[in-house]
Parts: structure tokens; sequence; C-alpha cells
């Protein structure tokens, strides 16, 4: 090209080549630039922990101590000084707890991300070899991605008898113990309940449900007086997929077998549990198939439908958002299948932290896992946050929101507890499948027999 | 000038920034994730050789399905209503004398604002809460669900997309057309009109074949834009309900970095590498110039 003079570049012939070459470049750079957004966040999300973990090292240096500080990292799926969320806030509380009582000898810093993000960040510092000290991870498929691995390190040993005395009962590390051996130590407890509206409840002559027969009458009653009987979400598709799960376990589905191979996804308990929620469905809001958590949540508050089934994190929502309606919202448990299973048993799930397996300051994340579950950051959780202790603390009932008594009852009543479904299922991507599956019949794009068909076959491919 | 250009130093100076620059940051990343499309990598571990798996399962894919159609949906949407859309507000833009920088501005603005914050605008808008459906509430009219419809080959909420990516761009390509119109000589259609052309027929004989080769590279960067189109759909409908809107581009997201199948998704991403390329080559192909 160089050698061409001056005039020739003028000619046809190069200028079809240029733009060829041109348009070709623009097409390899355009598309490039979504492959390399791919390939580059591993590296940018690693930068940016670095430079987190360096401004907190400077911090530190500030502070005066000498060069004996251990220094760890904490990894969290929210903004610790943007939050509105009241259980962040304590967290929060506790970092800067740890951070004063320690210091000159213990720092923690801080990572964190947004939920969204949350687990593309970690694997990013888990690939690149910089896995944090401590961080917060969902019991279950999630947490199994990094026991698997060796990337969590087994705390049996760490949990001495006076901090597992601590604990409410050996049952909270169900979730998080693999082979006897638990990786993981939960913070808190939220449990699946049913909220409602008690003025709906009285206008329309309805009474608490205890069965799925009573819950269907009290819908009707409330959608002649012209309310919406159900506020659900489909388009936040685990938000359905939770009654789902619910009505599987009131039929009696085991899950464990399906998880096993022992049992077909297919059959009639599965069956029955979704005609039940089809037969639900009629009572649900018009718009439940877009609508996202957020909204079918505000759904209730905002006295637009009187009934939702949802996990007790939703309480901080509901009366940060419309303090008004503490007074007005009851909890129920989720009704009997008569003839089916154990009527008292709960969702229940857990935040939980798990330590590095290569960390090299294990005292140092100890001493902050235990900061966590401290008498201080307990009654928090309960009295502010709203959410159920992991822990023996005693706390004071009149400060908790309303709720949470309602919860708690149901919650010491249950005679055991059971995960989320799609959280429950041998991978992440099956627990999706099974959300959508089930959007999919919840909209009528499947019969409930073509959509446990498909869950056997995603299972059969991905053993 | 002409001595510079003959200096091969001077020539492998100028060069070397845009080449390090492509090579690091395009080509080694594209071809890094060409070679992940043949493996099992989850990014926790090292990446594990498996042949074609990754393609195989491309084929039986149900979400891959539907996230073609609607991406050759929108290709086709936008690449012909962006041409006549932009064709038809680029000739009457250069037609009008009074307001002409005012209505270019207007036009043009939606494309220099972030996707994210006018895909919420959106969102709002065709929300059954809020919005349109509340104003025909008001006359008595019950709206469609926009965004949540799940009936029909093409969703509807696709056609709302596409009618609002419609919107968002076709500043850009009215922009392109105004600039080539504007190049055309004024002699050109002053000989027209003393033979007698209208100004339809002068728009017709002397405008469109002259902005040809610019209609080739607006196509083009059109079809490159909607086949990897990404942040109205995701901040509108994040591919729902039950991946009804998924596109290329949101479902190599999921698969990427919620299952953290990054072979999978690698793959995903050399499908849409080459649908590009093809594309970009059949357009081009379409039109060439040979005369200019």
């Amino acid at each position: 090209m160089a050698q061409l003079s001056a005039k020739c570049i003028f000619q046809k012939g190069v200028i079809m080549m240029k733009k060829k070459v041109i348009s070709l470049l623009l097409t390899v750079a355009v598309t490039a630039s979504l492959l390399a957004g791919c390939g580059g966040s591993g590296a940018a999300a690693g930068g940016a922990a670095s430079g987190a973990a360096d401004s907190g090292a400077a911090a530190d240096a500030g502070s005066g101590s000498g060069g004996e500080v251990e220094e760890i990292t904490w990894m969290f799926w929210d903004d610790l000084n943007a939050t509105e969320d009241l259980i962040t806030k304590g967290y929060k509380d506790v970092i800067d707890r740890f951070n004063k009582d320690y210091e000159g000898k213990y720092h923690v810093t801080p990572i964190t991300t947004n939920l969204e993000e949350y687990y593309t960040k970690l694997n990013a510092l888990v690939a690149s070899g910089e896995t944090p000290d401590v961080f917060i991870v969902s019991p279950g498929p999630n947490l199994t991605t990094y026991v698997d691995p060796g990337v969590a390190a087994d705390l049996t040993p760490y949990l001495d008898d006076e901090w597992k005395n601590s604990f409410s009962s050996e049952a909270v590390f169900a979730q998080q113990t693999y082979d006897g051996k638990i990786y993981a130590v939960p913070l808190n407890i939220a449990a699946a309940c049913v909220f409602y509206n008690k003025e709906m409840f009285e206008e329309a002559g309805a009474s608490v449900p205890k069965t799925w027969d009573e819950l269907i009458d009290a819908c009707k009653k409330i959608k002649e007086k012209g309310h919406n009987p159900i506020t659900i979400s489909a388009g936040t598709a685990w938000c359905l997929s939770m009654l789902v799960g619910y009505l599987c376990d009131r039929e009696g589905v085991d899950l464990a077998k399906i998880n096993a191979g022992e049992e077909k996804w297919n059959n009639p308990k599965t069956i029955d549990a979704v005609n039940k929620m089809v037969e639900l469905s009629e009572y649900f809001q018009p718009t439940a198939a877009g609508d996202t958590n957020d909204v079918a949540t505000a759904g209730l508050y905002s006295g637009d439908a009187a009934i939702l089934i949802q996990g007790s994190w939703a309480i901080g929502q509901i009366n940060g958002e419309n303090p008004d309606f503490e007074e007005k919202c009851g909890v129920f448990q989720f009704p009997e299948i008569p003839g089916g299973n154990d009527p008292n048993r709960v969702i229940a799930k857990s935040d939980s932290l798990a330590m590095s397996a290569k960390t090299k300051h294990p005292e140092a994340a100890i001493a902050l896992m235990k900061y966590f579950t401290d008498d201080t950051a307990q009654k928090y959780t309960a009295e502010v946050g709203g959410k159920i202790p992991v822990t023996k603390v005693e706390y004071d009932a009149d400060k908790a929101p309303a709720q949470l008594a309602d919860v708690m009852d149901i919650f010491t009543n249950a005679s055991s507890t059971f995960g989320f479904y799609n959280e429950s299922l041998i991978s992440t991507e099956a627990g999706s499948t099974f959300d959508d599956n089930m959007v999919a019949v919840y909209l009528g794009e499947k019969t409930p027999e073509q959509a446990f068909d498909d869950m056997d076959a995603f299972y059969a491919a991905n053993k | 000038m002409e001595k510079l250009l003959k200096d091969k130093k001077a020539i492998a100076i100028f060069v070397l920034p845009a080449f390090l620059l492509f090579t690091f940051i395009l080509f080694i990343p594209i071809c890094q994730s060409i070679y992940y499309s043949f493996c099992d990598y989850d990014a926790l571990t090292l990446p594990k050789f498996v042949g074609l798996k990754n393609y195989k399962n491309l084929l039986i894919d149900d979400v891959m399905k539907t996230s073609l159609k609607n991406s050759v949906f929108f290709l086709i949407y936008s690449c012909v209503t962006q041409l006549i859309m932009g064709l038809i507000l680029a000739g009457l833009l250069t037609n009008i004398k009074a307001g002409r920088n005012f209505f270019k501005n207007v036009i043009y603005l939606p494309c220099v604002l972030s996707s994210a914050a006018l895909g919420l605008l959106w969102m709002f808008i065709f929300s059954p809460k809020l919005g349109i459906n509340q104003i025909l509430a008001k006359y008595g009219m019950e709206g469609p669900l926009w965004l949540m419809d799940i009936k029909g080959f093409i969703t509807l909420p696709m056609w709302v997309i596409a009618f609002v990516a419609l919107w968002q761009y076709v500043g850009q390509s009215m922009m392109l057309y105004m600039a080539q119109i504007s190049g055309i000589s004024t002699s050109l259609y002053e000989a027209s009109y003393i033979d007698g052309c209208s100004k339809l027929q002068s728009f017709r004989n002397i405008t469109l074949p002259l902005i040809k080769p610019m209609v080739g590279t607006a196509m083009s960067l059109n079809a490159i834009g909607s086949l990897k189109f990404f942040d109205l759909i995701f901040n509108m409908t994040e591919g729902g309900p039950n991946h009804k809107t998924e596109v290329l581009a949101t479902h190599l997201y999921t698969q990427g970095f919620k299952f953290f199948k990054y072979g999978y998704a690698s793959a995903i991403g050399t499908v849409l590498l080459v649908l590009c390329l093809l594309m970009t080559f059949l357009i081009n192909r379409a039109f060439r110039t040979d005369d200019m």
C-alpha cells in the first residue's frame, strides 16, 4: 500500500479495498468488544479488588499500627455505605467493631459488589488466586461450587464447643455440612411464610387458612370483594418456584431421591403439586407474568393484593417502604395439603460465611466470623434486621418488627426445614431450569407433564 | 508527506499503537474465547478441552433457538426500519429550512443517552402499573401487557423493544444519510428541476443512487449493532418472561455470568462473531458500488 503513489490512492480499486478493510476491521472491533467484555471482566474485577485491598492497607498504615497487623479481606454482596438494607447496615457495624477492637492486631477490609455481580467477581478472584479470606455464600449448590474444588476451608476444627454451643441448635448447620464437616457458618435465617393483609381478610370475611381448600376459599372470597387475592412474581422466577417448592413438599415429594436419580421428576406427586399451582394462579394479580419480585412485594404493602408468599427478609422491605402496613400485616404458615406430607416443614434460607482454604490468617478470619455471630450482632439481626438469629441470644421482642414474632412462632414450631427448591437441586443451572419450567407451566406453554419430562431430560444430560 | 509515507520506520511507529491495542484488547481475547468455546471452563478450574461438545449443545438448546430467532428478527427489523425511517428523516430534514438543527438534535439525542437509563424509562412507560396502560385505563381501555405478553412467533415485547431501539438509534442512520446527501452537488438537482423533475423524482433518481455506498455502511453498522444488542433488552425484560425475549447477547451473559459456563458462553460468542462477519460480508456484496 505504501508504495502506491498519492495519485493511485484515489483509484477505485484502492477505495474498494480500503472500504473492505475498514468495514472488516469495524466488524471485528464491534464484535470483539462484546467478547472482550467477557474475557476482560476477570482481570478488571481482580484489579478492583486488589485496589480495595491496597487502600485498606494504606488506611491501616495511617492509623499508626506497625507491620504486625494481620490484614484480611471479607467479601459481601451489598455496598456497606450506600445501602438502605438493615441487615447490611448491621454487617457494617460488625466490621467497624472488629476493626476497632482488634486495632493493631487484625484488620479486615470489605470487598463489596452488588448482588448480581457477586459470584462473577468472587469467581474471578478465586481464579486469580486472590480468594477473599472470608466470603458470604448461599448454602446449597452455590456453596458446593466452592467446597468441591477445595476453595472453602473445613471449619469443623475451629468450631470449638463454646462457639458451637452458642448456636440455637445443630440443625442450623444442616445445609453447610458435607460428609460431617462444616464448611460455612450461618449468620441469620429467613423462613418463607405467607404474609397477608388483615383488613382485607376481615372485609371479605375470610379466616386464616390452615388447609389448601381453606386457602382457595379465602382467595375466592377476596376476589368477590374485587381485590387481587394473591400477589406473586413470575417475572422473578424463583418467587413462583418457591410456591411450587412448598406445594411439592406438602405433597410429599422426595427431593433427595430425585436428586440422587432414584426417582423421576415426572411423578404423580410433582404433577399434583404443579396442578395446584395452576389452580391457585387464577387468583394471582393479572400482571404476575412480568412483575418483578419488588413489584409483587409492593402489591401487598400498597394494598393491591391480600396475600404474599415470601421469605421473611421481605419484612424489612415491607415495613421500610410502608410503616403503616406493619400492624395490618399478618403471617401464617403455608397451608397443609390433607393426606400429604408433614405440614410443619418450613422453607428456610441462611446467609453463611465461608473461609478461604488458602488463607494465611485463619485466626483472624475465625475471629471475624465470631463477631458476626456474637450477641451484639445477633440481637441486631432480630431487633432491627427482622431476621431469625442463629444463636441462643435473648432479644427484646417489643423492639423487633411485629411480624417477626409470628415468623419466630412458625419457625420454632417447625418440625424441620428445607431449602428453596431451586437452591436444592444438583446445580445452579438445574435450579434455573426448574424455575423456567414452572413459569412455562404457569404461562400455559407446557403441561406439567412436559415440564417435568424436561427436568428429567436435564438431569439425564447433566449427571 | 510522500517522503514520510515511504519511510518504513515512520509507518511502523504510526501503526504500532493501534496495532498493539487491537492485538491485546481484541485479537488475543477473540482467539482465547474461540479456544474456550472448545472447552469446559468455569473460571474456577483450568479449561478442559472437550472438542465440539459446546457446539453440539447449542443445537439442542431451546433458549438458543429463541435467542437466534429473536436476534434475526431484530436484525431484519432494524435494517429495514432504520433504512426507511433514516432516509425519510434525512430527506425531510435536508429539505426544510426552518428548525433543521433543532429537529436534527432532537432526533439524535437518544443516541447519546445511556441505554440503561432509556431502558428503565421505557420499562416504566410500558409497565402495567404506570405509563401507557394507566392513560388508556382513563379512557376505559385495557392496554396489553406490553413487556409480558408471550403469544405469537415474535412476541409483543420483542416488537416493543425493537420499536424503542429504532427510536433510539434512528438518529445515527439519519445523520449518516444527511452527511451523504449534503455532499451531493446542488447543480445536479437544479439540472433535474430544469428537466421537469418533481422533488420526489429527483430524490429517487439522484439522491438514492448517490447515497448507495452510505446505505451499505449504515446497514453494516445496524446489522452488527442489532446482532450484539443487549442493553435495552437486559434493562427492559432481562430476557423474560421465561426467555421469550432472549437474544444471543443476553443468552451469552446468562450462561457465562450466571451459570459460569464460560466455555458454552464462548461458543455463543463465536456464533455471534461468525454471524456479524457474515452479515457485513453480505451487505457489502449487496451494496458494492463499482462506479463512483
